[in-house]
């Protein structure tokens, strides 16, 4: 069994939003946010922290850092009993907020200085930062100098300052350029082989799954699946699908006892796709037979997207660009609802 | 390293930024124009004040250059710290900050500490000049005990209004917002107290210009324990037996402490309550 880390156990916490009134302009209630979150964070894992915008998952980390007091629940260390206290998270664990825009004549050395003060990192741990997160040539460049893949690795440099059990790290890849976004994933995974757990929340889902380790979706302030890719998927009832590619004329799969809802086809020039919904493991040989020129062939698990859509009950068409909005009723609703 | 060391090598860090700062560069020369240049202005041996008076000691020529302290040092306080929190919500950094395990009190008080001292070093060093330039210009010292409250008074005035700023700072996500907050608040009690002051003598039925009425002197005594400007020349005044506004030492030295506690405490509980 892995080893845990952190335990959450029904951990709330609502955003107090103005709702003024006519006779109360100052009036608040309480908001969106996260509600009953129950998650466990394994030693030297990555957990990928899913959701769309608006679904909870900055305020999830804010909570892990520290940040947000948890209104109700508990957060335990490890698989011990102990409540940890928001003083204690902040000590174990390191926080990369998204998009911190650094500014000002003072330089990436002295800033991290600074913040180095608050965790007793001492010059030299400081300077091995530097060179880890790849910013030791800049080290005395203006932060106002620095470009956003700089800016990026300057705070995940902080976020390491005081050698942290747990990383916390929103949407750590915007910016990175993808060299740099390749350095940087391949840190991640030097980090956990440390034993450093990772939590990783980011809109960037297409190259997600080669990275994380666990998936955890959320939708509205809810976890809605937590678990690896494949017992999420599982869990959401997602099968994996059998992905063809030719060249040449698309063959009717209807001939080989497929029905036509079944089958996704895309055309471009000489070339199709086909999607099975299903696996089928004879049909290659079939098609061969029949002389469909097949270029690849493979199994391809479910996406990312699509256990989101999944769980979520969205989907692309329906949804596109808009945002969830903030105005809803949680899905599961507790005492002390509102003000 | 205790945490009170931890505190003060915070404060030094930010204290340092602040005072090389480029919008300390543009103050001092306002700064060295208000403080030293008063202080040799109100030294000049043939001055002759409204009312015909003259400066009688060197404590005295110091009082009416504290006017130096109220308009320039002040301003350049609201100016120094107005985006100190503000800022750092804004661009990101205060969410590093605040999931750092220091805790948010110890921030706070490393906070408060770096902005005063960034605006506290110049103000001494240039009043430390001051005395210097009456001595120069009057043959006379001030004494120890008027040193003390001299320069102790100062540095309340100047933590005062530094509270302020950064509680300002810490309520508002606009930078605009903050620096109009400091700025209105400077202008209220520099230049419109006086008007207030007014305002309650004519409601309270005392008559309003007779100078030497005492009725007059004794409300607008009371009212200046309401304003740090007030609170400030209060104490000064202290040093200054020919003058009575009905306000004893032990009443202005009460005042400041409130002055000091109330937006101390109010500015530690908002930062530990602070969100990103």
């Amino acid at each position: 069994m892995e080893e845990v880390v952190l335990r959450l156990e029904g951990a709330t916490y609502r955003h107090s939003v103005y709702a003024p009134l006519p006779l109360k302009p100052w009036r608040r209630i309480k908001g969106p946010g996260i509600f009953e979150t129950n998650l466990t964070l394994q030693k030297g894992t990555i957990l990928g922290l899913v959701g769309p915008n608006g679904a909870g998952k900055t305020t999830l980390l804010r909570v892990l850092a520290g940040i947000l007091p948890v209104q109700h629940g508990r957060v335990y260390s490890g698989n011990e009993e102990v409540v940890l206290d928001r003083q204690q998270l902040r000590q174990s664990v390191g926080h990369m907020p998204e998009q911190v825009r650094w500014q000002g004549r003072k330089t990436v050395r002295q800033a991290l200085l600074e913040l180095g003060e608050m965790r007793h990192a001492s010059e030299k741990r400081i300077d091995g930062i530097l060179k880890l997160v790849g910013l030791s040539s800049r080290k005395d460049s203006a932060l106002s100098e620095l470009s956003q893949g700089m800016r990026q690795r300057l705070t995940l440099a902080v976020a390491l300052l005081g050698s942290p059990k747990i990383l916390l790290l929103d949407e750590p890849l915007n910016g990175l350029d993808p060299v740099g976004a390749a350095a940087f994933i391949s840190l991640l995974k030097t980090l956990t082989e440390k034993g450093v757990s990772i939590v990783l929340s980011s809109h960037q889902v297409e190259g997600l799954a080669g990275i994380i380790d666990r998936l955890a979706l959320m939708h509205r302030g809810h976890i809605l699946a937590e678990g690896t890719l494949k017992e999420v998927a599982k869990g959401l009832h997602l099968d994996s699908k059998t992905e063809i590619k030719g060249t040449g004329q698309v063959p009717h799969f209807s001939n080989y006892e497929i029905q036509d809802e079944d089958v996704e086809i895309e055309i471009q020039d000489n070339h199709w796709t086909a999607r099975l919904e299903q696996a089928q493991p004879h049909l290659l040989a079939k098609l061969i037979n029949d002389g469909v020129e097949i270029t690849e062939w493979g199994i391809r698990q479910p996406n990312v997207v699509e256990m989101l859509c999944a769980a979520t009950g969205q989907s692309i068409e329906d949804v596109g660009l808009e945002v969830a909005s903030n105005a809803y009723v949680p899905l599961r609703t507790f005492g002390g609802e509102e003000e | 390293m205790s945490d009170f060391n931890r505190v003060m090598k915070l404060a030094r860090r930010l204290t340092l930024e602040r005072m090389f700062s480029t919008r300390m560069y543009i103050m001092l020369p306002v700064l060295l124009l208000f403080i030293p240049g008063m202080a040799w202005g109100f030294s000049d041996p043939n001055i002759v004040l409204p009312g015909g008076h003259q400066p009688e000691s060197a404590m005295e020529v110091l009082f009416y250059a504290s006017l130096g302290v109220v308009f320039g040092a002040t301003m350049c306080a609201v100016l120094l710290s107005y985006d100190a929190v503000s800022r750092e919500r804004a661009s990101g950094v205060l969410e590093l900050r605040l999931s750092q395990p220091m805790p948010r009190a110890h921030q706070s008080l490393a906070m408060i500490l770096g902005s005063w001292k960034a605006i506290l070093i110049p103000t001494w060093i240039l009043l430390i000049i001051s005395v210097f330039i009456v001595r120069y210009r009057m043959g006379e010292w001030i004494s120890f005990a008027d040193f003390l409250v001299y320069f102790s008074s100062t540095a309340l005035i100047l933590l005062w209004y530094i509270l302020f700023t950064l509680l300002a700072s810490s309520y508002t996500r606009e930078q605009g917002t903050a620096i109009s907050f400091g700025v209105g608040m400077w202008f209220l009690f520099t230049f419109l107290w006086a008007l207030i002051t007014t305002m309650v003598a004519f409601a309270s039925g005392v008559s309003i210009g007779q100078e030497n009425d005492a009725s007059w002197i004794m409300l607008e005594g009371a009212l200046d324990l309401l304003s740090p400007n007030g609170v400030y020349h209060h104490l000064l005044e202290t040093r200054l037996p020919q003058i009575d506004r009905g306000i004893v030492a032990w009443q202005s030295w009460f005042m400041g402490l409130l002055w000091t506690v109330l937006p101390s405490w109010a500015f530690i509980r908002r930062m530990e309550k602070i969100l990103p």
